[in-house]
């Protein structure tokens, strides 16, 4: 069940999940001094279908920088590459773009 | 489907897997890159994790399951397409999980360059880092021969 009673509107909180899935987020991907970058290449090209250039270019990134942004666009499909990325073992965040 | 045959020195890898088995044990509960999604909804997130590690503890199983009695009367691992995704992730889950417990001292810098003075660390330390390189080897390997193979499923 559902911990919340769909049959009650709450104008309230819709309008806060609105807000909150609504604009830009970015799936930010950062370093960890474990996964090979042969790794991290592949899984980033696996993912999002990236040329190996770009990939690298994101690897190199992460690497040098502490984290990159890997994808920018709607919540829903920002979780989506999160869990992806999640499931390859890459730590991952997601960050409303508005906080940038 | 592309195949690749590896044949391992049984004396060296054979004390490795008693480590890796242990470490295995530990991720059953866990995931090994923890769950950073903060901006996730709570009840999305436990959903998330739990998949996540049902997944990880079927990959990890996988690559355990590489070191059969097959392997103990011969030494040779197989890899292809059909299991070369789920390994390179089970190798990668396990070592996040070796240096959160036993290589934890080893600054970020000094383990990316894999510079490290076997000496310097204790004889746990001194396994786990090995058990460490072997699973990062798995992996190389794979990536090198197999990345079409992943790429393309």
């Amino acid at each position: 069940m559902s911990p919340r009673n769909k049959t009650q509107p709450d104008p309230e909180g819709s309008s806060a999940t609105a807000t909150a899935l609504e604009g830009r987020w970015n799936v930010v991907v950062l370093n960890d001094p474990v996964n090979l970058m042969s790794y991290v290449v592949l899984v980033f090209k696996k993912v999002f279908g990236f040329s190996e250039v770009t990939a690298r270019k994101h690897m190199l990134e992460v690497h040098e920088q502490g984290r990159s942004v890997v994808w920018s666009g709607v919540r829903e499909q920002a979780e989506h590459y999160a869990f992806t990325l999640q499931h390859w073992h890459l730590h991952t965040v997601l960050e409303s773009d508005e906080a940038h | 489907m592309k195949r690749i045959e590896v044949k391992l020195s049984l004396p060296v890898v054979a004390p490795l897997l008693d480590v890796i088995k242990e470490v295995a044990d530990s991720l059953s509960t866990d995931l090994a890159a923890s769950n950073t999604l903060a901006e996730v909804e709570t009840e999305l997130r436990d959903t998330w994790r739990d998949e996540l590690l049902l997944s990880q503890n079927e990959e990890v199983k996988q690559l355990l399951a590489l070191f059969d009695t097959e392997f103990f009367a011969t030494g040779v691992v197989a890899f292809d397409g059909s299991n070369a995704e789920p390994i390179v992730r089970a190798c990668a889950a396990i070592r996040l999980r070796l240096r959160e417990r036993f290589l934890l001292d080893l600054k970020e810098d000094v383990l990316e360059s894999g510079d490290i003075e076997l000496e310097a660390l204790d004889e746990p330390g001194r396994r786990a880092f090995m058990c460490y390189l072997f699973l990062a080897t798995i992996q190389e390997l794979i990536i090198q021969h197999l990345d079409s193979s992943i790429l393309e499923n």
